[in-house]
């Protein structure tokens, strides 16, 4: 025959122990801000890593008056039918093999410069053709290759990106710096919350863990028993808290999409329809997401674990 | 088997008086001492001593054949606690908790079995008179029945060395009687029993070598 035991098993009762309300909301709120902090730092890393690879080998070239023929010089004399453009387009053929040379269309123009000028199809502005240049991996342009292209064909403007690419990304890893930091402070502070929060239980069930220890119970029972409800807090706090951040990182990443776009011609002013932002979502955000719960459930227990150890060698 | 030889303990490190002074006696697997003395020569303290919830300041104290010192690691003091069985005069019940839950805690903390603890529970709680009291809560009971329980807590987990701090004050007269009889049964089968009480009456009727304590000082050591 079952005894008509209780359930509460060791009377230690630690969901009236705890501040179980206040434990949860503050994990919640702390995960909440990694969240996002989190999402920062995926970010600021892709586009670090970005503007170290693929905007560090790009150049930008545009040809004001394209479509004009070229004169003036004797070399202009001799390629007199070809336009300005095309005496760039030629001069830019002789580029290291494995550089890709593209030139935007009339309809990539206008949709990069749809944010600016509405439907530039239809401007009376003159348009400069616009020439991306690909260097290869490790390639880098002529050092004169914007006095040759002058020379040839005067007004040609030559944009490196390697230059912006370079500053750019000191200024990404700086941001990646201080999203790392902000993580560790968080962290700090639910360490913090989950110390307190044990302390008050340990205090308010002093007597009754000196019981326990009377009859024999190991400081891996009674820390176990104070970690597992303080883990399992954190756990549900955390997971809360990062559900509650997807909302604001959904909008926020369909807002930041369109300037993601790794070269002119694949860049769109258009913002990615939601039920195609989850297969944009960076793999290692959404694993890092899905992780901080667990991160945080892994902080309750093991500071909690620390806490009671530490507190029950009072007692012999 | 319990051996003190100049036990001395002092209830803060730096304390110069110490509570207990130069204790040297020992005990026998098996041999029962009632624990004498007035209010205030150190019953309790010696008992809290012998229940590992302190250790010794000085001198050397072997208890089960473990040497107890503030070097013993805390594993070693563990198991040793879990082979006593401690009756406080408070009782020290948990109050949440039902009496059935009450006595199966020390089983639990050793992870028994749960068929096991209860008819474990079941047989102890009917022998000390509390078989129809088991889900009532330890708040509720009278002084007598937590007393019960608390002894039933104590001895459930058949313990090698029971200690009881005047574990009579709150029975009636044939249940303390009931209760000698068992202790005295306990100790005839192996059990070591130390028992502090006042009562006399009671030391009358189980006439056992005592040990006597006088201002924290052993006036006389049960041989």
């Amino acid at each position: 025959m079952a005894l008509p035991f209780s359930g509460r098993k060791d009377g230690l009762s630690l969901s009236e122990a705890l501040p179980d309300r206040s434990l949860f909301i503050l994990v919640a709120m702390m995960s909440f801000l990694a969240a996002l902090t989190l999402t920062g730092a995926t970010g600021a890393r892709t586009l670090s890593s970005r503007w170290a690879g693929g905007a560090a080998q790009l150049l930008t070239i545009q040809v004001s008056d394209p479509d004009q023929p070229l004169a003036g010089t004797a070399k202009a004399e001799k390629n007199a039918q070809k336009s300005r453009a095309d005496a760039v387009l030629a001069d830019l053929a002789t580029l290291p093999v494995g550089t890709q040379v593209h030139r935007l269309t009339q309809e990539e123009l206008a949709r990069l410069l749809t944010p600016w000028l509405g439907d530039a199809g239809k401007t009376a502005l003159p348009l400069p053709a616009v020439i991306e240049v690909r260097l290869a991996e490790g390639q880098e342009a002529p050092t004169d290759l914007e006095k040759t292209l002058d020379t040839h064909v005067p007004g040609t403007v030559v944009e490196h990106n390697a230059e912006w690419s370079t500053r750019l990304r000191a200024l990404a890893q700086s941001l990646l710096a201080c999203a790392a930091l902000a993580l560790v402070t968080v962290g700090g502070i639910a360490t913090m919350i989950t110390a307190l929060a044990t302390k008050a239980g340990l205090s308010t069930r002093r007597d009754i863990i000196e019981i326990l220890h009377g009859l024999g119970a190991t400081d891996s029972y009674i820390a176990g028993r104070f970690a597992g409800r303080t883990g399992g807090l954190a756990l549900g706090g955390g997971l809360l808290g990062t559900l509650l951040a997807m909302a604001p990182l959904l909008l926020l990443f369909r807002m930041a999409a369109p300037f993601s776009a790794s070269t002119l011609q694949a860049a769109t002013p258009a913002m990615p329809d939601w039920r195609t932002l989850p297969d944009l979502l960076p793999g290692d955000m959404l694993t890092g997401l899905a992780a901080l719960p667990f991160v945080a459930a892994f902080i309750g227990w093991a500071t909690t674990q620390v806490m009671v150890r530490i507190w029950l060698r009072r007692m012999p | 088997m319990i051996r003190l030889s100049n036990v001395s303990w002092r209830r803060e490190r730096k304390a110069n008086a110490p509570v207990l002074s130069n204790l040297s006696f020992s005990v026998p697997q098996g041999g029962f001492r009632w624990l004498l003395g007035p209010s205030g020569a150190g019953k309790t303290s010696l008992l809290s001593l012998l229940h590992v919830e302190n250790l010794p300041s000085d001198g050397t104290l072997c208890l089960l054949d473990k040497d107890v010192t503030a070097q013993t690691p805390r594993s070693v003091l563990v198991r040793l606690r879990q082979r006593i069985g401690m009756v406080h005069q408070n009782f020290r019940l948990m109050p949440g908790l039902s009496v059935a839950d009450n006595v199966a805690l020390p089983l639990r903390l050793q992870y028994r079995p749960e068929d096991e603890i209860t008819d474990e529970v079941q047989a102890i709680l009917k022998w000390v008179g509390l078989g129809d009291r088991l889900d009532a809560r330890a708040s509720r009971l009278s002084g007598g029945e937590q007393q019960r329980t608390a002894i039933a807590r104590a001895i459930v987990h058949r313990p090698g060395l029971i200690l009881a701090d005047e574990p009579t004050n709150a029975l009636e007269e044939p249940q303390a009687h009931k209760l000698l009889d068992m202790f005295s049964e306990l100790s005839s089968m192996g059990t070591t029993v130390i028992v502090a009480t006042h009562n006399e009456a009671l030391v009358r009727r189980l006439p056992r070598p005592a040990l006597v304590l006088e201002r924290g000082r052993l006036v006389q050591d049960g041989t």
